[in-house]
């Protein structure tokens, strides 16, 4: 049997125990089972073309709360009818210690199914996390705090916005300015635009980072810490998400008069779904509950 | 063109102390505060500062052969006891380490009117609240301890660390409300710190 079917079986049978078996309801910290009941059924607005670049993203993540397991599952049940092959971390990855157990309850054990089913994490580093995380083998990071990789036409770069110092800065110039990928995308933890109340628009990184993105054209911007999801209206061309309620929520965080947002959800956890096809990416909101919050499309300009 | 003619004012600046920071700095990410004044006093106590920062270097660098070797795909359990053995290791090599070894006087002055410079004004205001927003609850600040491993990191300002002496990849600056870290970042210990340095 070729790898390939055994993977969608296995994904098919990972399916099938999220739905009909108890599999979330042993839990290290002693909460409760969480009530799937609210759940919507999965329904994709994304084309699932051939031959796109299909992934994930989710930001703020490490809690170890049922609420984050819900969200891991929900998007095992999105892996099953939309074969994402990898995921981004916006940071934040574990919360409060990073003890092995926590590894386990904050990170194994909610995306089980996912890494049991051959999906790669690539994780960035958020204020809660410490350094040594670059070398965990399921973040993916190789042991680098910022780096880059590419999928098909699209270049990713996660970066360390924790600590933006000019060796970092030197290093993205540097990459991008010999990138000739059609799409590139910077993945890092504090946003440069947001309408949040706690901690909202990274002013001073901006200042660094924005007049490099623009020079080299990038044309996503993917962020988290504030713990809400926010579309960007696009700021010089370039399109901002903060994805940053993975499992932490700030209930009505979002600023009601922001200019800024084009879209947000501050009322439940959220994850995000991608498809790069061509001069098209595709996205995708869904809620803890499988509720779609957003959805579009991004055309990239030829030449840009 | 204010930004531009700052920005070459900084550079030139940065140059005439030394300071690797403006090799990285492309001309849009220049600060907009004004930079500081680098005497030659300022500029011999920087050499002192990262001729130390070598010597700690070296030091660690021996530490680091009694710790566990880490590859770039750990388990948590070998993460855990590389940085378990490193601390005690990095601990044991600077037993009667004290505060003011780094941040001597001198530098330390350079450090605060950098610090000064970068935080003043009214643009800077988000700056600062980046800064003390950061929860540092159960951090004690001791010499040769590690900075606690639940406590939130706060961010450091990129157009700070631009003008700052640059530090090695194991080293970083971090603030804790107004006290200035140096920390082995690694394994968390408290390298050393300058109280009250935030303006």
């Amino acid at each position: 049997m070729r790898p390939f079917y055994i993977h969608k079986l296995l994904i098919a049978f990972l399916v099938s125990a999220t739905l009909y078996l108890p599999a979330f309801a042993q839990k290290p910290n002693g909460e409760s089972v969480s009530n799937n009941s609210h759940t919507s059924a999965p329904k994709l607005t994304l084309p699932n073309k051939e031959g796109s670049v299909r992934f994930a993203v989710i930001g703020d993540t490490g809690s170890g709360t049922s609420k984050q397991r819900d969200t891991g599952a929900m998007m095992v049940q999105y892996q099953a009818i939309y074969p994402f092959e990898f995921v981004l971390m916006m940071g934040d990855n574990l919360y409060g210690g990073e003890a092995p157990q926590d590894f386990d309850n904050k990170f194994a054990e909610p995306y089980k199914a996912l890494l049991d089913g051959k999906v790669k994490f690539y994780a960035t580093l958020g204020n809660h996390d410490q350094a040594l995380q670059v070398n965990y083998k399921n973040f993916n990071m190789n042991g680098k705090e910022y780096y880059r990789f590419t999928k098909g036409n699209v270049a990713f770069y996660s970066l360390n916005s924790n600590y933006m110092d000019p060796k970092q800065v030197k290093w993205l110039e540097d990459e991008l300015s010999r990138d000739t990928s059609e799409w590139k995308v910077c993945f890092f933890h504090h946003p440069p635009y947001s309408s949040a109340k706690k901690h909202g628009s990274d002013s001073q990184l901006r200042e660094v980072v924005e007049p490099i993105f623009l020079k080299y054209g990038v044309n996503v911007v993917l962020t988290g810490h504030d713990h809400v999801y926010e579309r960007i209206k696009p700021q010089k061309g370039i399109y901002y998400f903060v994805s940053g309620a993975g499992g932490k929520l700030r209930t009505g965080d979002i600023k009601d008069t922001s200019s800024l947002t084009e879209k947000s959800y501050d009322v439940d956890l959220h994850f995000m779904l991608f498809e790069v096809a061509g001069n098209q990416m595709y996205f995708q909101a869904i809620s803890r509950t499988g509720e779609t919050i957003d959805s579009g499309v991004i055309t990239r300009k030829k030449g840009s | 063109m204010r930004h531009q003619r700052l920005s070459l004012a900084c550079c030139a600046l940065l140059l005439f102390a030394g300071i690797d920071a403006a090799v990285a700095q492309s001309s849009q990410t220049a600060a907009l505060a004004p930079p500081v004044v680098v005497s030659a006093a300022d500029k011999a106590a920087i050499q002192t500062f990262e001729k130390q920062v070598k010597e700690y270097m070296e030091l660690r660098n021996k530490a680091r052969e009694k710790a566990p070797k880490l590859s770039k795909d750990s388990t948590p359990e070998q993460i855990h006891a590389y940085r378990t053995a490193l601390e005690l290791s990095l601990r044991t090599a600077r037993p009667n380490a004290k505060r003011g070894e780094f941040f001597l006087p001198e530098s330390a002055d350079y450090i605060r009117r950098t610090l000064k410079s970068e935080f003043q004004g009214k643009d800077r205001q988000e700056l600062r609240k980046t800064v003390f927003e950061t929860e540092t609850q159960g951090v004690v600040l001791r010499v040769n301890y590690p900075y606690a491993e639940s406590a939130e990191l706060s961010e450091m300002p990129a157009t700070l660390l631009a003008k700052l002496p640059q530090l090695p990849k194991e080293l970083r600056y971090r603030f804790v409300g107004r006290n200035m870290l140096l920390v082995d970042r690694e394994s968390n210990v408290i390298i050393d710190f300058m109280p009250e340095a935030l303006p």
